[in-house]
């Protein structure tokens, strides 16, 4: 806490809000707005965690959450980024990956064998022999990974939100800050997206001349503008995490992920500033200077005591003065370039004494107590090569100011191409789309005032665009012709460790020996070695790979290329992606009736639907009993979920005649009639019942999974037909019950009394209106359970109260409700089939016996070319009902196999205990050889035990059909 | 005095358990009962800034075919020039063009309009095709300042009032649910109709009530409704 600077010194901390927090246990103190990482430096706390592969000490690189060095657990989640994640009182956490202590890590030890772990290692190491893969995959797999989940947390609220705006400006420097401001200055409503907590970007932090005014003036003028303009809506702490097409921009904010459209895009990223390269690169204390100056405007924490800079611009005379203004105490400026040109920073540095080394490098920094404790420097032969020896500067803090590459990630996912020109170590975008302008430092300006004009110029293309102004373009300003690119600030060492990926502890022996494995193209170099692959996504070391596999492959970086930028940008919790999910399910308006009798629900496609009534834990009882209260008694059944739907019109019985198997045109009104449907593949898709209430009147039920496509079905076909009709989904708009069992027609007639219920009036297959407990509604004789049965469809609303009407007059007949269970046992002591459960993608009428449900004497219908050929053939297996008379067999299960010998023959569909046979029923695909009545067949059932079954004539139950016709 | 409760009728809401849980009051309404309000003192002000309140049981109809829009012409009714787009009746009935050949017709919030009514018993003539409406789909009515912003977190269309202006309809998904969306403000408050799928209203009911807690939006009876327009 002392360590602090002062103020206006820590621009994101509250000095009177002090905050408590451990790390590795210890107790520290830093204010609200402390990063993990800024308070823990105040502290002098500068290990934050182990590297990857050698578990090598690091700390902060960038203290801009751009890298994985500063990965960290926390108690509701691993790897979470020091530099980035605020403090907060009694907040735990932890470094990670380590064995035994963070400051003394016996996995350390990897390092002394780095030379045995070379590029390509498992694949070199595990391929052979044959076997040794599955040895090594148990240790490999509990050293991979990084942190520990806890699974014992209850996942947090995330949700996501769609946005909309004209303009949508990523990045809030200088450049987006004035986008911005020119967008909604012609009226379009903009959005201003930044990840940090301040609009402002290089303005909170760096220095933009020898005084170090000109930021801070600009950036107060910037946001006092951009408050007071109604038009812009501002987003900070919020990270875009992708382009998709159409500007489709995910961004993420706290546990919320946004969903923005956008009718112009002006990416204002910025550029991430690169290490240099050499041996030791990685140790704490070594850090980007960007790094340094955010620490110390920032977070008002001095970087270090003593100081050296690296540099290959300017931007690291700026740093020196930032350091020297902080009371550090600046070494060395060590610049690669042999003669720097003349700069209002240089001369500042040289003014107040600071010593510059030009044309040297730092060759290798030094360790003690895992930190950075010297560095060595060596004049630079030529480059990339170092004098054989240097002189050693004690330092605690190494600032390196080598170059930057534009934060290009989003432009590249839009179709941008990056270019770099070698000469000028230079990177242009090109190709963007339409909607999508680019201003700034990701474009390769660097000047503040250069960077403002882009940015106007960009909001005047994108205003143009959308119709907001016609103002005459000017042309793009040109860039700098000095890059703050140092071309090669890679020196390689004889002991190696110098970092050119530091998420996966990758070298420059590494990328070369990759090109020597022969994978020299980038992509291949990236796949073989992993360098990029990390949680840093090549931030810091696409370039560099670029760099070395250019020269190893003597080509030009242009010609290399680097590897494709893929969404996210930057990490994001699954809990983003999951967010708050939608399941619509959908309840019958009896709902709660079900549940107030005691039902089991499940989930039947989307629907809830009572499985049976009573304890889950006494199924088969409560099942077998409804069964048998219907067979003996009366039962009701929500049949609310089945498919409804109305074919109205003068064409309505063309239509069905052409779309269902069966002849619908002489229909009489007043019947129902059987409706089997099959694609023109001859397949069964669907069934149900066609009852025509009129003549221009068809309502058709269809199965409670398959009525949306039969819906979509109908549309499509009578798109080509052109009939005089129209379709229309009913399903939700009735509810509907089927009551069945001997007793049924005595308890109806208690609540219908305008529509006579006998038999001779209203037979099986008939079809009424009428009301029942003063309800309208539609009633359909059907018998798929095999009984008297009626369906009474009503409107959705009065569901409840036909349910209880009918309950209540039923109570002397002794009704109980049945479920779906009870009704698959019934309907299959009736030889039902159910489509989709007996029948595949394979399954035509002839197969599964219902070739009576296919009319020849029509000249069309949706599958019948096909149907008629198959009938011309063989038929190679068949739907057949069989028995199981032995009582002490298991009771075979769906898709359990029918063998012949040890040969697959056929499968089971449908099998269950029937309480009216007494014994078990089911239904199996069989060859035609097995298929007659009498045959015996084997079924391979649970834990492989042979069942003998006996192939039965169907139904099993009233093969008459006497009960259903009472 | 004997409380009116959803099941001394035959036609009860979807939600009708929700808003016992939440201690409504109902009341009788053109024949149907509807949630008068939920007991607070405050739902004008509450529908005001952000309200969710259910009208399935009001009155409602549709129809379409070829014939449609000049057949329920020819009954009284205005309908509005282009589809996706509503027109207020002399009656206070709201007549939403779905399409060039769909109408949906909502009933007033008192449930005294008489072009549902009159539309539904007239005969009906060639290529025009009744809809089940009422039971169909429910109607639920979000209101208030924050409507928008709220349904910003579950639809992908933009409300906002100055995108989405009064009349205008999309036909779109509400957390995962096709609805239709009909913004019908009642006097100076946003207001927007959502019909969806009945057999969804729960979950619907439940997702909006999610979503608004953010903004701390209630539920609230028709008559806080009423007292808007």
């Amino acid at each position: 806490m002392k360590q602090r600077l002062p103020a206006p010194y820590g621009s994101l901390i509250n000095r009177d809000a002090p905050v408590s927090f451990r790390f590795e246990r210890k107790s520290y103190q830093g204010f609200a707005g402390d990063s993990i990482a800024s308070a823990l430096a105040a502290n002098q706390q500068w290990l934050l965690s182990r590297s990857f592969k050698y578990h090598r000490p690091r700390g902060a690189l960038t203290m801009a959450g751009q890298d994985a060095n500063t990965m960290v657990q926390l108690p509701s989640n691993p790897n979470a980024l020091a530099d980035r994640e605020l403090i907060s009182d009694n907040l735990d956490v932890m470094g990670q990956n380590y064995s035994g202590s963070l400051n003394t890590d016996h996995g350390a030890l990897l390092g002394l064998f780095s030379r045995f772990l070379p590029v390509g290692f498992y694949y070199k190491a595990f391929f052979k022999p044959r076997g040794m893969w599955e040895k090594w995959a148990p240790l490999i797999r509990k050293k991979a990974g990084l942190g520990v989940i806890n699974q014992q947390l209850e996942p947090d609220y995330y949700d996501k939100q769609y946005k909309f705006f004209d303009v949508v400006v990523v990045g809030a420097g200088p450049a987006g800050m004035q986008a911005a401001l020119s967008a909604a200055v012609e009226g379009c409503e903009v959005l201003l997206v930044d990840e940090n907590p301040l609009l402002g970007g290089s303005l909170n932090y760096a220095r933009f001349d020898a005084e170090g005014v000109r930021g801070q003036q600009l950036r107060e003028q910037l946001i006092q503008k951009v408050d007071a303009n109604n038009n812009i809506t501002c987003m900070t702490d919020a990270v875009c995490n992708a382009w998709f097409a159409d500007n489709w921009l995910p961004i993420i904010r706290y546990k919320r992920l946004y969903k923005v459209r956008a009718k112009q895009t002006i990416l204002c990223t910025g550029a991430l500033e690169q290490q240099a390269i050499f041996h030791n690169n990685d140790l704490p204390g070594v850090m980007m200077s960007s790094a340094a100056q955010r620490l110390i405007h920032l977070y008002a924490v001095r970087p270090g005591r003593a100081a050296v800079i690296v540099t290959g611009n300017n931007d690291g005379y700026a740093n020196a003065l930032d350091l020297l203004d902080a009371g550090v105490e600046v070494r060395a400026i060590v610049d690669l370039r042999e003669q720097p040109a003349s700069n209002p920073m240089i001369d500042a540095a040289v003014a107040r004494g600071i010593r510059i080394e030009t044309g040297h490098a730092v060759y290798e920094a030094h360790k003690a107590r895992n930190h950075l404790s010297a560095v060595e420097i060596r004049k630079i032969i030529i480059p990339g090569i170092c004098a054989d020896s240097g002189e050693v500067i004690p330092c605690d803090l190494l600032c390196m100011a080598v170059g930057y590459t534009p934060t290009y990630q989003l432009v590249c996912q839009a179709g941008g191409q990056l270019s770099y020109d070698d000469d000028s170590a230079m990177f242009t975008l090109d190709n963007c789309p339409e909607a999508m302008q680019i201003a700034g430092s990701v474009n390769s300006h660097w000047d503040l005032d250069t960077c403002l004009a882009e940015a106007s110029r960009a909001a005047m293309i994108a205003t143009n665009a959308l119709g907001l102004t016609h103002a005459h373009v000017p042309a793009q300003i040109a860039r700098e012709s000095v890059s703050p690119n140092h071309p090669w600030p890679i020196f390689a060492h004889t002991g190696g460790k110098e970092f050119v990926d530091y998420d996966e502890d990758l070298t420059i022996a590494d990328i070369i020996n990759a090109t020597r494995d022969g994978y020299e193209h980038i992509q291949l170099v990236k796949r073989y070695s992993t360098c990029g692959m990390g949680p840093s996504q090549g931030r810091h070391s696409a370039l560099a790979a670029a760099r070395l596999v250019a020269a190893a492959t003597n080509r030009t970086v242009a010609q290399t290329g680097v590897t494709t930028a893929r969404p996210p940008f930057a990490p994001e919790h699954l809990g983003h992606s999951a967010g708050r999910s939608f399941y619509p399910a959908r309840r019958s308006n009896m709902h709660y009736r079900h549940l107030e009798a005691g039902a089991q629900m499940l989930q039947a496609g989307a629907w809830y639907r009572p499985a049976f009534y009573g304890p889950a834990d006494n199924s088969q009882n409560c099942i077998n009993a409804e069964v048998v209260n219907v067979r003996n008694n009366v039962g009701l059944v929500d049949v609310s979920t089945l498919g409804g739907i109305d074919v109205r019109g003068p064409d309505a019985a063309e239509f069905l005649n052409r779309f269902y198997t069966f002849g619908f045109v002489k229909q009489p009104v007043g019947k129902a009639r059987y409706a089997l449907l099959t694609n023109e593949g001859g397949v069964v898709i669907d069934d149900g019942v066609a009852c025509r209430f009129n003549r221009d009147h068809y309502y058709v039920t269809a199965t409670t999974g398959g009525v949306d496509r039969v819906y979509q079905s109908m549309l499509k076909w009578n798109a080509q037909w052109r009939l005089d009709i129209d379709i229309a989904n009913v399903t939700s708009a009735y509810c509907g019950v089927n009551i069945a069992g001997p007793k049924a027609r005595e308890v109806l007639a208690k609540l219908c009394t305008d529509v006579d219920l006998s038999n001779e009036l209203f037979p099986y297959m008939g079809v009424r209106e009428g009301t029942v407990a003063g309800i309208a509604a539609r009633l359909i004789r059907v018998g798929f359970v095999g009984e008297l049965g009626y369906e009474i469809h009503v409107p959705q609303h009065s569901g409840e109260a036909l349910w209880d009407a009918i309950m209540d007059a039923g109570q002397q007949q002794g009704i109980r409700p049945f479920g779906i269970e009870a009704q698959r046992v019934l309907r299959l002591e009736k030889g039902h089939i159910i489509i989709g459960q007996d029948t595949d993608a394979m399954s035509n009428p002839m197969e599964v016996q219902m070739g009576w449900a296919v009319s020849r004497n029509k000249p069309f219908f949706v599958g019948g070319r096909t149907i008629s050929e198959l009938e011309k053939k063989p038929q190679l297996r068949r739907l057949v009902g069989f028995v199981v008379n032995d009582p002490q067999a298991p009771i075979p299960k769906e898709s359990h196999l029918v063998l012949n010998g040890a040969q697959m023959t056929g499968r089971v569909t449908s099998c269950q205990y029937s309480p009216t046979l007494q014994k078990p029923i089911g239904l199996a695909y069989v060859v035609p050889d097995s298929a007659q009545t009498g045959s015996s067949i084997i079924i391979k059932s649970t834990g492989g035990v042979p069942v003998t079954a006996v192939v039965v004539k169907l139904p099993f139950y009233d093969p008459d059909t006497l009960r259903q016709e009472l | 005095m004997t409380s009116i409760r959803p099941s001394q009728v035959a036609r009860r809401s979807q939600l009708a358990r929700r808003h016992i849980e939440l201690g409504a009051e109902f009341e009788r309404s053109g024949g149907q009962i509807v949630v008068k309000n939920y007991g607070s003192q405050t739902e004008v002000a509450q529908a005001k800034e952000l309200g969710l309140a259910d009208l399935s049981t009001l009155p409602r109809t549709g129809f379409k075919g070829a014939g449609a829009p000049d057949w329920a012409q020819a009954q009284g009714a205005t309908l509005p020039q282009q589809p996706n787009t509503s027109a207020v009746q002399n009656d206070s009935s709201l007549v939403a063009k779905l399409s060039h050949q769909e109408l949906l017709i909502l009933s007033d919030l008192n449930a005294k309009s008489t072009q549902i009514e009159l539309l539904d018993n007239s005969s009906i003539a060639a290529q025009t095709y009744a809809l089940p409406r009422a039971d169909s789909h429910c109607w639920l009515a979000v209101t208030g300042n924050q409507a928008a912003e709220m349904f910003s977190k579950i639809c992908a269309v933009d409300l906002r009032a100055h995108k989405f202006v009064n009349g205008e309809i999309a036909q779109t998904s509400v957390a995962k649910a096709n609805a239709i969306v009909i913004r019908h403000d009642l006097g100076s408050t946003h207001c927007f109709y959502v019909l969806t799928d009945v057999s969804v209203a729960e979950f619907l009911w439940d997702c909006l009530l999610d979503a608004m807690a953010e903004y701390s939006g209630k539920p609230v009876g028709v008559a806080a409704l009423r007292a808007l327009g």
